[in-house]
């Protein structure tokens, strides 16, 4: 209790050092004239009484003295001296501060920015209440099933009492839009993301909305009146929070419906996405609002179902139990009860339970490898850093080593030597850190900009969290100390005798053997992360000019929705060609085309192919292709070649015979004994299907998928025309056009402007959601790969930085060293140019030896990243070439000025400095 | 001490700094310092400004309580003053003392 009092009131003095300084000076000259008046009364003499007074007293200044040492805290008083000593050298020398400062900085703050982005994307818990308590059904990483239709979501709901609530959502919303205007107000409609969703949803989060109310179970029932939830970000970016918003009705794609509520502010729906969800929607309104009434389909699998499960309950039986629940419901579905291998397809059905806690993870499971090579990349970085700074710590500790010798020779002891330096390097490291943890605001900021373009509302914060703070401050202060350490340690134990005796008369020490090595390990940590940087920066530009099969240049995409602005299939014919030609009038435009996805543009269909004539296919074929629908002019539109056989005519219309267009990796997987195509029956699904689709052409091959992805079978269907075995086949929804393609003369200004005029003209429902050139559409399906690339490259431009800047002061402070025997070189005749060359080639040399370690460990892992690299080997010359030179050029920038310096030495001068 | 007068034991200093408090009730720290020379009628030898540190070490654990005032001359002087905390410690303090003392006594008497 003293102790605690005692340390309570001396760290209440320190702030009142002064006046209790006064205070005392004042209570011992009281005492000294107390005992003067009193000597005096007892009849001494003024002089007399004043010694007296003075003997009695005995020390004045060692009372003082010890008075301060009972009133402060020894320990903070010893690292406050230091400290201020500590700023007093740092400020002396303000480059050396400067540049350690800086690279601390940058090193620390590309870490905690990519710790930052990592932190999000793959760790981020949902804000509900205990989100451990989600549970996922099924998963995406491990061929387990995890797309459920309406049939099996009721199944499992009803019969799992294991869970608080389950909720199912849409699997898909990356294009799910609907479209909406307010009722009763003049506005335009426009296209929000939207997701349909359990009633329970919101109850199985655990989540209070922000306004009115949530979804609840009664909204869910088919019948019910329709309502909605807005999210909080289109309530504020729409809507400027207008409290009028809950309770009035909106037509979304034609229908009324009520919005209830808002959710709250830092809800961002199940999942972390580009495009969060603005618009929560019942299930049981999209047979109405939908595309093609998945909810009664019950092979239509579109939802993702999550639950909270009660406290207790054991996961490995409820997996097993909830499989048993779907078993029978696959076993109805033609795929699975086919007797050619449907037993074998159900006893592969696989059910998984996974942890929920940040829901549906479906970014974490695209990015995950490239976010965990931009962490190599960035430990690499700090890594770079780290010998930086020991180069700069080790110079710096040996340019003091005469001042340090000194101080030693005047009995300083060497702990206080060790702990100022200690105590130097740690305000270093710290104010490295503040800098960093600035610059890793900045660069998180700017990496989620490129990630999320909607980023001011996005689900993820720039803002550093506590985790990343203390990382940053962590490794900064271990930078600090271990590098701080072995200068400490090594000047601090120096001979004072020797090092007054050779004063400033150095050659190249072993201290410099250590600092050559660390360039030599920069220089090679950098041309790997050239290397790197340069393949991922050749593989983008791969991607990106492939030859996708199709004319890239002078091409619109615009996307739109004829569904959501409530059109029949009836209407589609007259509604299609008044388009066209509306399209076609616009100034600039040469050709039109139609398709219910455009190439690349994130949309695949894929299907089951059997073809008439062949046997039925085994469970183990693979007998998928991709399909689309165009209008006769798409493949002219768009530079694809015919090869054989006729396109698409106007006479192919929704009654007449069904045909097809198919590319060449069709051909070659579905007739790979060379029959001619041309006239052959194909149809998707089961054998009765075979006869509904006959082939009439055959166009080149062209990439409508993925730009990694290796060509793809893919059958072309006219826009209107149904399956003759069965009208139902295909769902009504892929008779819509979601996309038309616009040739252009060249770029055409305003021309947006006119085909949003042009659509709102024929219907002012008729939303265009999407406006881009189809280069633009291509770069959207490469953002992540963008991001990677250009962070690496910016990361390795980073570090040949700091390899240049380590490279200089090596140089430069060895030269600074040899001042004196470069002087007598040249007295003794060198000639200039051979100073400097002496001075480049040992630059030289360190940056070859940093080559001849980097390029084989880049060839290494080259190996490692192959699988993220597209028509680029690990070892491509080209990017080694490129890399080397900019290396040797670094080197030689980083050599030039020192070696001029040396150059310039003056012999007479550098001898008479001796 | 170097002048070559012997120290009082600090333990010793602190209680006869509160038993003079504790008697005298406030009082400036020449008058303690007076105070306990005369008490001990001068057997204790002491420089006087040794008690300065005493009082800070009294007040840091909050046993003394320090008020600047005006002494019988007319001066301007910091007085002390037991606190309640250190009214309690005095007691106990005293007691430890007995003890010590009573034990330090009959090691002392001559042995029978």
């Amino acid at each position: 209790m003293d102790r605690i009092r005692i340390l309570l009131s001396r760290f209440a003095f320190l702030f009142r050092r002064r006046a209790m300084d006064a205070e005392l000076e004042e209570e011992l000259s009281t005492h000294l004239e107390l005992a003067i008046e009193e000597n005096r009364r007892r009849g001494m003499a003024e002089e007399e009484a004043r010694t007296a007074a003075l003997r009695s007293f005995g020390n004045v200044t060692q009372t003082r003295e010890r008075y301060r040492t009972e009133q402060g805290l020894p320990f903070l008083e010893a690292l406050a001296r230091d400290l201020r000593y500590a700023l007093r050298q740092l400020r002396k020398s303000p480059g050396f501060t400067i540049t350690a400062t800086l690279t601390l900085a940058l090193g620390i703050g590309a870490n905690a920015a990519i710790f930052t982005l990592i932190h999000a994307t793959l760790l981020q818990d949902l804000p509900v209440p205990h989100p451990e308590q989600l549970i996922r059904v099924g998963d995406d990483h491990r061929g387990g099933i995890s797309w459920f239709s309406t049939q099996m979501y009721d199944q499992l709901r009803k019969n799992t009492p294991e869970f608080e609530e389950l909720a199912a959502m849409q699997a898909s919303i990356d294009s799910s839009w609907l479209t909406l205007h307010r009722q009763g107000v003049a506005e335009v409609p426009h296209g929000e993301v939207s997701e349909w969703v359990s009633g329970n949803y919101f109850a199985m989060m655990g989540i209070t909305p922000a306004a009115g109310r949530l979804l609840q179970p009664a909204d869910d029932i088919a019948g019910a009146p329709m309502v909605a939830v807005m999210s909080y970000s289109m309530w504020q970016r729409e809507y400027a929070g207008d409290p009028t918003i809950v309770g009035s009705v909106f037509v979304i794609n034609t229908h009324p419906v009520t919005v209830v509520g808002i959710a709250p502010k830092e809800f961002y729906g199940d999942r972390i996405t580009a495009y969060p969800t603005d618009l929560f929607v019942p299930l049981s309104t999209e047979p109405l609002l939908g595309e093609g009434d998945f909810t009664h389909n019950p092979r239509m699998q579109w939802l993702y179902i999550l639950g909270r499960v009660k406290p207790g309950v054991a996961l490995g039986p409820l997996q097993a139990k909830m499989h048993a629940e779907l078993v029978p419901i696959f076993s109805d579905i033609p795929y699975y009860s086919d007797a050619a291998g449907g037993e074998e397809r159900i006893k592969r059905i696989r059910l998984s339970l996974t942890p929920g806690h940040s829901g549906i993870a479906v970014m974490a499971r695209d990015m995950v490898a490239g976010l965990h090579l931009l962490m190599w990349i960035s430990g690499l970085v700090l890594l770079i850093v780290c010998a930086n700074i020991a180069n700069l710590l080790l110079a710096r500790g040996l340019a003091r080593s005469g001042e340090i010798s000194v101080r030693v020779a005047l009995g300083a002891p060497r702990t206080r030597i060790v702990s100022q330096m200690l105590t130097e390097s740690v305000l270093l490291s710290c104010m490295g850190g503040t800098v960093g943890v600035a610059i890793a605001y900045l660069m998180s900021s700017m990496m989620l900009r490129l990630a999320f373009p909607r980023a001011e509302f996005s689900p993820i914060h720039a803002t550093p969290s506590p985790q990343v703070l203390g990382f940053a401050f962590g490794v900064s202060l271990l930078t600090g100390l271990l590098f701080g350490m072995a200068p400490a340690w090594a000047t601090s134990h120096a001979q004072p005798a020797d090092a007054l005796r050779r004063s400033n008369r150095t050659s190249s020490g072993h201290a410099s053997l250590l600092q050559r090595s660390l360039v030599v390990l920069q220089a090679g940590l950098s041309v790997i992360l050239l290397i790197g940087a340069g393949l991922l920066a050749k593989s983008l530009i791969n991607l990106q000019h492939q030859s996708f099969g199709i004319e890239v240049e002078h091409r619109v995409v615009v996307r739109l929705n004829a569904q959501n602005a409530g059109y029949t299939t009836e209407e589609l014919q007259p509604l299609y060609d008044r388009m066209r030609a509306r399209m076609l009038s616009l100034p600039g435009v040469t050709k039109v085309g139609m398709a219910l996805f455009a190439p690349l543009d994130g949309d695949d269909l894929r299907s089951d192919v059997v073809v008439e004539g062949q046997p039925r296919p085994g469970p183990a074929d693979d007998v998928h292709s991709s399909w689309d629908r165009v209008s006769p002019e798409l493949f002219d539109a768009i530079g694809q070649h015919l090869v054989r056989g006729r396109n698409f005519l106007a006479s192919d219309t929704a009654h007449s015979t069904g045909v097809a267009v198919v590319n060449r990796a069709f051909v070659k997987r579905f007739f790979p004994r060379g029959e001619d195509p041309i006239g052959q029956h194909f149809g998707m699904g089961d054998m009765k299907s075979a006869a509904d689709w006959q082939i009439v052409g055959v166009v080149e091959n062209a990439k409508y998928q993925y730009p990694h992805e290796e060509q793809q079978p893919m059958f072309f269907l006219p826009l209107l025309q149904r399956a003759q075995s069965d009208t139902k086949s295909i769902d009504v929804s892929s008779l819509y056009i979601g996309s038309i393609i616009l040739v252009t003369t060249g770029p055409i200004s305003g021309l947006e402007h006119q085909v949003r005029q042009a659509m709102e003209e024929i219907n002012p429902n008729l939303n265009v959601n999407n406006y881009e050139t189809l280069e633009e559409q291509i770069g959207d399906r490469l953002s992540q790969e963008k991001l990677v690339a250009r962070l690496t490259l910016l990361f390795g431009l980073l570090a040949l930085a700091l390899a240049g800047v380590g490279l200089y002061g090596v140089t430069a402070y060895t030269v600074a060293q040899r001042g004196s025997e470069i002087g007598i070189r040249m007295a003794l005749g060198a000639e200039r140019s051979n100073i400097m060359r002496m001075v480049l080639q040992g630059v030289m040399l360190q940056a070859g030896l940093g080559l001849l370690i980097g390029v084989p460990v880049a060839l290494l892992c080259g190996r490692y990243v192959q699988s993220q690299l597209f028509e680029v080997t690990g070892g491509d010359p080209g990017v080694l070439t490129t890399a080397i030179a900019t290396l040797a050029l670094a080197a030689c920038a980083a050599g030039i000025l020192p070696a001029k310096r040396a150059a310039t030495i003056d012999p007479a001068k550098a001898l008479r400095s001796e | 001490m170097g002048d070559g007068k012997s120290d009082v034991l600090q333990g010793t200093l602190d209680l006869m700094v509160l038993k003079t408090l504790e008697s005298m009730g406030s009082l400036h720290g020449y008058a303690i310092a007076r105070r306990i020379e005369q008490v001990s009628d001068h057997t204790v030898i002491m420089n006087q400004g040794t008690i300065y540190p005493a009082l800070l070490r009294l007040q840091q654990r909050r046993w003394i309580k320090a008020q600047w005032g005006v002494s019988e001359t007319g001066r301007r002087a910091k007085f002390y003053s037991l606190s309640k905390l250190g009214r309690q410690k005095v007691e106990t303090e005293t007691e430890n003392w007995e003890r010590v003392a009573a034990t330090m006594a009959r090691f002392l008497a001559p042995s029978n």
